[in-house]
Parts: C-alpha cells; structure tokens; sequence
C-alpha cells in the first residue's frame, strides 16, 4: 500500500516536472536552443507572485493570471533582443548568452529578495484528499490536473492552429517556411514567450507546493532537462511522460535508499536512459 | 627567425623572468594574487581546450575539479601520502575517470552534452556529499598542506601554468591539434577527410580533465579544505567560460586574459559575491553578442596581434 502511495506521489509530482520540461522542449523544439534560463525564469515568475503580487494585496488566482502574461512578455523580449542575436552562429553562442542570463537572474534575486526560503501561503498547502484509503497532498493533485491540462493545450495550440502550424513549418524547415512569408524571428519569439508563460505557470504550482531560494532555477533546469531527454527530444508527449519517469525514480529512491538519495536516483535513472535508449521515450527529433 | 617570432620570444621572456622574479619584487599581496591568475588561467586553459578547439561546450568541468581536490585531500587525509605524491595523483585519476565519462556523455550533442556533463558533477556531488570516508557534507582539512612554504606553492603554480600553455601550444601544432582545429572549424568536414572524431574529441576531454584535476590540487593545496558543494559547484564552469569566452575562444592567449581580467573583477567586487556575479554574466552575455571572439579574437583580427605561433594561414597565392 505505501509503495502504491508512493507511486500515486511521483505521477502527481511527474505532471508538475513534466510541466517544467515542456518549456525546455518547446524552446529546443522550434530554435534547436538549450535554454539554459529556463529554471531561472520558473523561479522568478514564483518570486514574483510571493514576493510582489501577494504582499501587494492581490488574490493569489487573479496573482497567477498577472504571472503568466508577465512571463510571455520577458521570454518574448528576452528571444527578440537577446537570445536571438546568438542564432545561427554555432553551439556555443546561444549556450553562453543563455548561461550567462541565468547568472545574472539568480543573483538579481539573491540581491533583491534575499538567501531565504519562499512559499506561498496558502490553506491548500496542508490540505489533503482521500481516495480509496490513500491521502494524497491537494496541491499536488492540482499540480498534475494544471501540468496535463497545459500539455493538453500546446498539443491543440500546435497540431491545430495556424500559429502551431508555422510554428511546426519553422522548426522542419526555417528557410522554406521563409518563403512562405513566415518570419522565423517573430517564431522564434513566439515559441520563447509561450515557453516562459508554461514556466509562469510551473512558477505558479512551485510556490504553491514547495519552498523556493534564488538558486532553485538550477535545479528547475536539471529538471527540465532530464525530463527533456527521458521522453525524446522533440515530443512533448514524451517530456510529460519523462516527467512522470523521473519523479516516480526520485520518490522509489527516497523510500528505499532514504530522502538523501531521492536526486541521486532521479539523476542515475536518466543516466541509464542514456546509456541504453538514448533516443528516449518518444523521440521525434535526432539530438 | 622572422621579426614577429622575434618579438614573441621577447615579450614571453619578460613575462616569464616577472614571474620567476617575483619574490624579489613582490610581497605575500603579490604572490597570493599571481597563485590565484595561475590557478584560474589553467582551468581557463583547459576549458578553451574542449570549448575553443575539440566543439565540447561542458558546464560539468566542476567535476575534475572536485575529483583533482579530493584526491589530494583522501591521498593526504586518508592514505598518509604526502602533499605533493597526492597532487601528482590527482590528474591521474581525473585522466582515468574520463574516459568512461567522456564514452557516456559524448552520446549527447551540443547543449544536451553540456547539461548532460554538469549532471553527471551533480551525482558526483551528492555522492560525495553522502560519502563520510571523504567527510561528508562538512568536508575535510588537508592538514598536511598546512606545512606547504607558500614560495614553493608559488613556483609549483607558476610552472605549472607555463607547462599548461606550453602543452597546449605544442599540442596545437602537432598533428592532433591539426584535427581539433579541423573539428572546430567543420565538424563533419573533418571525419570526411579521415580525422577519427571520436577519439580526437576524446583526447582532448581527458587532457582537460587531468589539467583541471591539477590545477584543482594546486588551489586545495592553498585553501587547504575542500568541501563538496564547493568543491563541485557551477560556479567553476561559470568561471571557466566567462575567462575563455571574454578572452577569446578558440585561441591561447584568450584564456590568460581572461584570467586577470576574472582576477582583478573578484578583486574589485569579492569572491562569488552577487555583484559579482552579475557582472560576469552580463559581459559574457554582452562579449559573445558584439565581440564573439573575445579580447583576443578582436587583436588578431583588428591588430594581426598573436602571442603563440598557433595560427595556420593558407599559403599566400602568387
């Protein structure tokens, strides 16, 4: 029974991860770009809730609706001005342009808000639901319904709609769809906003389900990156999926080898994904 | 020799003699100051080695840095050796640990395999972290290195980034240095024309690897403690490319600008500071944006300034 506990945590807990993974996905989706900011912009989009929005009197919903649109904005700007002006010249230019962001944004924090541990305060953080005999956290329910309810809308946003399919048309081929009068910058910038607007939301759900520190964005990014790479490169499907994986390898080594091993798991898990299918779970793209 | 070899050999001959000189010129501020460019300039170096020559962008280098420290300490601490038969040990180790590592990770391209590197320094560090032969979380004194006269120190690091550069030069002009060139330049171009990528790029991860664990040894020498969310932490890749990409990548001067100009900022704004911080990331930002190339890149280019005899030209056509 506790094993099955344990294993209803980790999928709850997956749907959060996987979450924090598809933006990853969606970046190195369309531009072929690790953003290595990625976690730092998830933690900022959580500092900003807790540490302006919440104190300012806001309600904590209408709090994470101001987030969201936030972020789309600084992960467009952030694709047009910055990151963008690193394309096409290499591996290295976008790696260290956006390493180099993600310095810059810890300690922006770690100066602005202080080494202290965060957390939105909130009656859903000690409340608890029963389902046949197992209590599981209620935020970690919402946690999972808002992570599979945003995979279920990429999914929409990109197979069904016109901006998906010029998306979809600039990650195949970006001179084609050039001709096709797609401009692959303003994609570009499209695809980073709507990566940073899924790490407001994970910002959102991280605040509501743990504590935080400026330093969390690098532990969001190894995250985001196992999860990438578990499920294959490319689907987003899989990344959710990879999620799944790596908290369910995380929560097993915590229960076995003790809460000190839970990362060490996580990480040797996909290690192992590597070595022995290191195409991952769904693979649509080559690496 | 040509007017521009000549010159070479004379600026190197004086910074080499300021070097060696130091204690006749230089107090306690000095040599700590130059131990400190020494340290940082080789794990530069070796960092432009995989980045600026083999096409390895590696945010893990922490890892050799962790694995050279530790060894030194467990050698001394542990097995009763001496500081320096511990220090010579620790690039053989980091040399030997690359190889299953580099086999692994070379699995990964570009980004993925510079995350991929830094997670494998993570497992590294919390294994360590959990390890109490090697102190645990806490970490360890290296006693024995308290005794170590810091003049000698001074020299083993001088020398030793002098025999660093002097690898990497005469590597770049041999023949494996042909084909990292090759591999930077034009990856597949290069393993169509015979160069075993593989293990070229391989090669160049456990040489790295070694001079990183060196050079590493060397600090934990000084410090002489080391503890394992230090001792494995991102900040030494941060450090690492933020010299090679503001010096200049992909040339030998680069790394040892980019070394006093890292020295002289933790000088002005302090060690691993938040300002400081944001500091090195918002030039390197900056530098790969306008000047990709770096301070080097831009005298070569600008200027035709070179200090090493590295550069291949095509023959000038008649």
């Amino acid at each position: 029974m506790q094993l099955v506990e344990t294993l209803l945590n980790g999928l709850l807990v997956g749907g959060l991860y996987g979450l924090i993974g598809l933006g990853l996905s969606i970046n190195f989706g369309t531009m072929r770009v690790v953003h290595l900011a990625h976690g730092d912009l998830i933690v900022l989009g959580a500092y900003f809730l807790v540490t302006v929005l919440v104190p300012a009197g806001i309600p904590p919903l209408l709090a994470a609706a101001i987030v969201v649109p936030a972020l789309f904005a600084l992960g467009w700007a952030l694709q047009r001005f910055v990151v963008g002006r690193s394309l096409g010249r290499g591996v290295l230019p976008p790696l260290i342009v956006t390493f180099g962001i993600s310095t810059v944004l810890q300690n922006v924090l770690l100066l602005g808000a202080t080494a202290d541990a965060r957390t939105l305060q909130s009656p859903l953080a000690s409340a608890g639901i029963t389902l046949g005999g197992l209590t599981v956290p209620t935020v970690r329910l919402l946690d999972f319904a808002v992570g599979l309810a945003c995979l279920g809308l990429l999914l929409l946003l990109l197979g069904r709609t016109a901006l998906g399919r010029a998306l979809r048309a600039t990650s195949d081929d970006s001179e084609t769809a050039r001709l096709m009068a797609i401009d692959p910058r303003t994609m570009y910038a499209a695809a980073a906003g709507i990566a940073a607007a899924t790490g407001g939301v994970a910002g959102v759900l991280l605040a509501a389900t743990s504590t935080f520190y400026p330093t969390t964005g690098s532990e969001m990014l190894l995250v985001a990156f196992e999860v990438v790479v578990v499920g294959g490169l490319g689907s987003l499907t899989g990344t959710f999926l990879g999620g799944i994986l790596l908290a369910m390898a995380q929560l097993l080594g915590a229960r076995f080898f003790g809460p000190s091993y839970a990362l060490v798991t996580g990480h040797l898990v996909v290690l192992g994904v590597l070595l022995f299918r290191p195409q991952g779970l769904l693979p649509r793209i080559a690496p | 020799m040509t007017a521009a070899g000549k010159r070479r050999v004379a600026i190197a001959a004086v910074l080499v003699l300021a070097l060696v000189s130091c204690p006749a010129w230089g107090g306690s501020g000095a040599r700590t100051l130059l131990i400190l460019f020494a340290y940082n300039a080789a794990l530069a170096q070796m960092w432009n080695l995989l980045a600026g020559y083999a096409g390895l962008v590696s945010f893990g280098q922490q890892l050799f840095v962790g694995v050279g420290g530790y060894t030194l300490a467990i050698g001394c601490e542990r097995f009763g050796l001496g500081v320096w038969p511990a220090f010579a040990l620790a690039p053989v180790v980091a040399a030997i640990l690359a190889v299953p590592i580099g086999a692994l990770t070379f699995r990964l391209k570009g980004g993925y395999f510079a995350v991929g590197s830094w997670i494998v320094a993570e497992v590294f560090r919390l294994l360590f972290g959990a390890w109490s032969f090697a102190g645990n979380a806490t970490g360890m004194f290296i006693r024995p290195a308290r005794s170590v006269d810091p003049w000698l120190l001074y020299y083993v690091a001088i020398g030793l980034l002098i025999g660093m550069v002097a690898l990497v030069v005469a590597t770049l002009r041999a023949r494996p240095g042909l084909a990292l060139m090759a591999i930077r330049d034009a990856e597949d171009a290069a393993a169509s024309l015979g160069v075993h990528v593989w293990r070229v790029k391989l090669f160049a991860f456990v040489v790295a690897a070694a001079g990183t664990a060196l050079a590493s040894a060397l600090l934990t020498v000084q410090t002489p403690f080391i503890q394992p969310n230090a001792a494995f932490s991102i900040q030494w890749s941060v450090a690492a490319s933020f010299m090679v990409v503001v010096g200049g990548l992909g040339t030998v001067e680069g790394p040892l600008l980019g070394a006093a100009i890292y020295v002289v900022l933790q000088e002005l704004l302090g060690a691993n500071g938040a300002v400081h911080l944001i500091v090195l990331g918002a030039i390197s930002v900056i530098v790969m944006l306008v000047a990709p190339r770096g301070l080097a890149g831009l005298a070569r280019d600008r200027l035709g300034w070179t200090l090493f005899p590295v550069v291949r030209r095509p023959p000038a056509r008649r």
